[in-house]
């Protein structure tokens, strides 16, 4: 039933089709089931129709021999003979992402991906899912929250007019993606990728969870007093970058804050952080 | 105030005198802001000599008028307009709703409800 599905198929109907056959397996898990989904291949033709005429090359070959087609390439090892599938990770593509079980269930990064239209939002979730389990990371999701609707209401007139007015409103939906169990550097690199790849019109935010032992606090005073002789000889020229021996006054410092320079690596080239009377260096 | 007036033109929206001089008031409150908070944490630390407090209110008042935060009014980016002007937009109304319709701001649509 499934081997005369077309490749262009989107995942939904095709997990509905395989649901329909096995309605005792998970929806998650299509991809590990005995029976796999096989996919059609474009039956490539060599054959030229009559309408257009062969070319030199096609002349050698006799007209009567059948289209060949990829499949003749590749050797079927066991089973009745059918067209091959895809490979696994390509048939994914087409399914719902894979995901991988939290064995404790600690929340690690919450990811919220905020936009105004839900069909980018939807796919970038997509992304993140499918690319949180190739990274191994066990994520929940996408959790749709609440919508925020802000509107506005204008005159439709440039001047007076009050009674015919005009309403606007801007929809932003929200997704929530959670990652549990995660290890702390794969939870960066999967903030990072995503960040690489980051889709137009989503904007994202993550809140990142740490944990640590009993004892924070003191911990962190042992290691300020370990640290406190390379600390104080940092603190020294904290944030200049001079040779070492040289010291900096207080007005020297200064100053050099107050370049348009140092004002621009700092706090961007806005028109705020540009002084009239800072120096340009 | 043309001692505070930035001496090239340091601004990329519609320009306007008006525009110009609320520009202004922002950068030198922006740079006067500490020694505002200063002075005004001064006046009102009771722990600290009366002199001293009723010393950093004349000092307060006497600073210029463009050091302060109530000088500062938004204006419309598109025509420089003082009134009307929608916050999460920085524009008026009427230009609100012309790129509104135009649909220059990502995400405002015509609403019905």
């Amino acid at each position: 039933m499934a081997s005369s599905t077309p490749i262009r198929l989107p995942w939904r109907l095709l997990t509905r089709a395989v649901g329909a056959a096995h309605p005792l397996i998970p929806s998650t898990h299509y991809i590990r089931t005995q029976q796999p989904i096989s996919f059609q291949r474009p039956a490539i033709s060599r054959n030229y129709s009559e309408a257009t005429p062969p070319p030199e090359v096609e002349n050698a070959t006799p007209p009567s021999q059948p289209p060949q087609t990829l499949t003749e390439n590749t050797p079927v090892s066991e089973g009745p003979p059918g067209p091959p599938r895809l490979p696994r990770a390509v048939q994914a593509v087409y399914l719902r992402p894979l995901r991988r079980q939290a064995e404790y269930g600690v929340p690690s990064c919450d990811l919220q991906l905020r936009s105004y239209s839900v069909r980018n939002l939807e796919f970038f979730c997509d992304f993140a899912l499918r690319a949180a389990y190739y990274l191994g990371l066990p994520a929940s999701g996408p959790v749709p929250l609440p919508r925020i609707t802000e509107r506005w209401t204008v005159p439709r007139a440039s001047f007076v007019y009050k009674k015919s007015q005009e309403n606007f409103e801007r929809r932003t939906v929200r997704r929530l993606i959670q990652i549990k169990d995660g290890n702390p550097e794969t939870v960066e690199l999967w903030l990072a990728f995503l960040q690489k790849h980051a889709y137009y019109g989503i904007g994202m935010k993550a809140n990142v969870f740490e944990f640590a032992k009993v004892g924070v606090g003191k911990n962190m005073d042992t290691e300020m007093e370990k640290m406190k002789d390379i600390v104080g000889k940092t603190w020294d020229r904290v944030g200049v970058a001079t040779t070492v021996g040289t010291k900096l006054t207080a007005e020297e410092i200064i100053e050099r804050v107050n370049t348009q320079n140092f004002r621009a690596a700092t706090h961007g080239n806005a028109p705020l952080s540009k002084l009239p009377g800072s120096i340009s260096r | 105030m043309s001692m505070f007036r930035a001496k090239k033109l340091d601004l990329g929206s519609f320009v306007n005198v008006k525009v110009i001089r609320d520009h202004t008031k922002r950068k030198v409150f922006a740079e006067n802001e500490p020694e505002r908070q200063a002075l005004r944490y001064i006046i009102r630390n009771l722990a600290l000599p009366q002199r001293t407090r009723v010393q950093a209110q004349l000092q307060l008042a006497q600073m210029h008028c463009y050091t302060r935060p109530t000088q500062i009014r938004n204006r419309c980016i598109e025509g420089g307009k003082g009134r009307g002007v929608l916050r999460d937009f920085k524009m008026t109304r009427y230009n609100f709703r012309l790129n509104a319709l135009a649909g220059k701001l990502p995400g405002v649509k015509k609403a019905s409800w």
